[in-house]
């Protein structure tokens, strides 16, 4: 057995990839598998009740705070993408177009120097800076542009979004610059050649062929963003929470895991639609590529 | 001949780098135009501030009498080849060669489409409309990209080494190909390569470059027999090069060359304004023969001894040593029927004529 692994090519292979493929199967499989099992499972009280039922779906359905919840989580997510993908497009567009080559990577470091700090730093750096006496209001009412400050701007679905998209950005740019600079330089040249002005070939050209990085940059903001609950927590105010704050609750503090794991359950299945609707959607742009 | 393109003047520079020098050139409509040169000597800057996509940093462009100073490159008359092709992966065939027909808007779907065929056709890649373009081998691509610039019927299309990528026999087959396409169509077509060969095949004419400058502009017999510098020989195919003296300009040149003796050559074999003093004579290999046993000749003849054999199949190159140069003489000769290969040590004669020399500075 192991002289077989270890002779043939592909059994090296097997040998090779086996140590990560273990640890992924302990640290992701295992814990996915639990908690699908213990969303068809109920709690009585301080006893699991390990029958199966789907009435934890039940609830889910009937109850309409759960849906009220998944809906402003799915908004909060793709405003979020949205914003995060826009603002990241133009920065990607100009580190690959406009900074010299030998510049680029001094770039990228400083794209990623946010990263330097822990990510709790920096949701309290956002709170100074949306707070009620924060940087925006004081400095707003310093020039006498408002008299009071303003409140739609911190704790409330707007400072979750604004918080998370600073968060992201890096992840929404780096893919977008990969896919630019994988452009042949030619083809814009063959494009303004063959009659089209610079926004046309903005449009027909480095637009389409930027689809898989922008595909990418979406789904690396929009996955994981469902699933945070500190910013809400942190930012979100009593109206700004979403529907992994939902599943800390029902796990933590109202003992009720099944409950909560079928909320997971539903939150996944929900983020996994859309993402490979989304895909499905932009497929033409991804295949055939030499 | 009416002048197409005419160049006054150009200079170009990036930065202290003087890429393009004092460039004057007319390039007349109709004409299959070459611009040959080493890698760095300017040629593609040259193409390139035709085509638009570099300014010139002194000097006048002008395409059909009309100034491209502010003419961007999306609104000039020239449509270009690259030298990658640059086909659009993301498009099929049909979509990258309809591509420039978006603002056809006088043109309905059909009259496109039919445009699309007709210059996939002519082009020999009937039905090849709705392939992936990224599925084309090199050759293919070529006929996309050349039917992607035609279809627009520019009055010039430029071509940047479009062969450099193909391999012999598929380079060979192209040349052709594109020679007959340039007569059935009549466009003007101007030519990128480093390749003299390719150069010499193609064009009606052809305008040498180093260093930034045009160095011969000549049609391509004259380029190759009578070239006016000796970069130029060295450049284009091979030539023996013999240390000579000018002894008088009068009627005809008179100079002594060594290991052949004096010599009179008429002043077209010269570049204007030859004058006494220390030149150069070059004569090309197939211009020298070596006379084997029992053949005869009425030219010039010389002693010398074989030094090197190099056998080709069809041709046989000697490096014949003869008194009075260092270098051995390159002869080529054809392998005709009944001719041997002469051993390297053979004492031998070397048949030359005045009238295939060149005297350079």
């Amino acid at each position: 057995m192991w002289q077989k692994l270890t002779s043939t090519e592909g059994g090296r292979g097997l040998l090779l990839i086996s140590p990560p493929f273990f640890y992924a199967l302990v640290l992701l499989a295992v814990p996915l598998g639990a908690i699908v099992l213990f969303s068809f499972w109920t709690q009585d009280f301080m006893n699991l009740d390990t029958t199966f039922t789907l009435n934890n779906y039940r609830e889910i359905v009937e109850k309409p705070i759960y849906g009220a919840l998944l809906q402003r989580s799915l908004y909060v997510s793709a405003s979020v993408t949205l914003v995060t993908v826009l603002l990241a497009f133009p920065v990607a567009y100009f580190v690959s177009f406009h900074v010299r080559p030998e510049r680029k990577s001094l770039w990228l470091f400083l794209i990623t120097i946010p990263f330097w700090t822990s990510y709790l730093i920096r949701v309290f750096l956002w709170k100074v800076i949306l707070g009620y006496n924060g940087v925006i209001n004081s400095g707003l009412m310093k020039i006498g542009l408002i008299d009071e400050p303003l409140t739609f701007i911190l704790y409330n679905v707007n400072a979750v979004i604004i918080t998370l998209a600073h968060a992201f950005a890096p992840f929404a740019i780096l893919p977008i610059f990969v896919a630019l600079e994988k452009i042949d330089r030619s083809l814009l040249e063959a494009s303004q050649d063959l009659g089209e002005s610079k926004l046309m070939t903005f449009l027909r050209v480095t637009l389409p062929l930027s689809m898989p990085g922008l595909v990418a940059a979406v789904l690396i903001v929009f996955i994981p963003t469902i699933g945070d609950y500190v910013t809400p927590e942190l930012m979100g105010g009593a109206g700004g929470k979403l529907i992994a704050n939902m599943i800390q609750t029902q796990f933590l503090a109202l003992n009720n895991a099944p409950l909560g794991a079928a909320l997971a359950v539903v939150a996944m299945i929900s983020v996994t639609a859309i993402s490979l609707a989304f895909v499905l959607l932009n497929i033409r742009w991804l295949k055939g590529r030499s | 001949m009416t002048a197409l393109i005419t160049l006054k003047g150009v200079n170009k520079y990036y930065g202290d780098y003087h890429a393009l020098r004092d460039i004057d050139l007319t390039i007349n409509a109709g004409e299959f135009f070459s611009l040959l040169g080493p890698s760095g000597c300017g040629k593609t800057t040259l193409l390139r501030t035709i085509a638009g996509f570099e300014g010139v940093s002194d000097g006048v462009v002008t395409i059909g009498s009309k100034d491209m100073a502010n003419v961007p490159a999306n609104l000039r008359p020239t449509n270009m080849v690259f030298q990658s092709y640059a086909i659009f992966p993301h498009l099929s065939v049909g979509e990258n060669v309809a591509f420039g027909l978006r603002k056809r808007s006088d043109l309905t779907r059909d009259a496109k489409a039919a445009l699309v065929d007709e210059a996939l056709a002519m082009v020999g890649l009937d039905g090849y409309g709705k392939r992936a373009a990224h599925a084309l081998s090199g050759g293919q691509r070529q006929r996309v990209a050349l039917a992607r610039a035609l279809i627009l019927k520019p009055k010039v299309l430029l071509l940047d080494e479009p062969l450099s990528a193909l391999d012999k026999k598929m380079r060979e087959q192209m040349q052709v190909e594109l020679i007959k396409l340039q007569r059935h169509v009549g466009i003007t077509f101007i030519l990128v390569t480093h390749d003299q060969e390719e150069a010499l095949v193609m064009s009606d004419r052809i305008a040498v470059m180093f260093e930034g400058r045009i160095g011969q502009l000549d049609d391509p017999e004259t380029l190759y027999r009578r070239p006016k510098s000796r970069k130029v020989a060295e450049f284009i195919g091979k030539m023996n090069f013999l240390p000579a003296e000018v002894r008088a300009v009068a009627e005809t040149i008179d100079l002594d060359v060594a290991g052949l003796g004096q010599v009179s050559v008429s002043f077209e074999q010269a570049p204007e304004g030859m004058d006494t003093g220390p030149a150069v004579a070059g004569i090309r290999p197939e211009t020298l023969a070596v006379l084997f046993e029992g053949e005869t000749t009425d030219r010039m003849l010389v002693d010398g001894v074989v030094d090197e054999v190099v056998y080709y199949g069809d041709m046989t190159y000697y490096d014949v040593r003869i008194a009075g140069v260092d270098k051995p003489l390159n002869i080529a000769m054809k392998n005709l029927i009944g001719r041997p290969v002469l051993d390297v040590g053979a004492r031998t004669q070397v048949v030359w004529d005045a009238r295939s020399l060149v005297v350079l500075r």
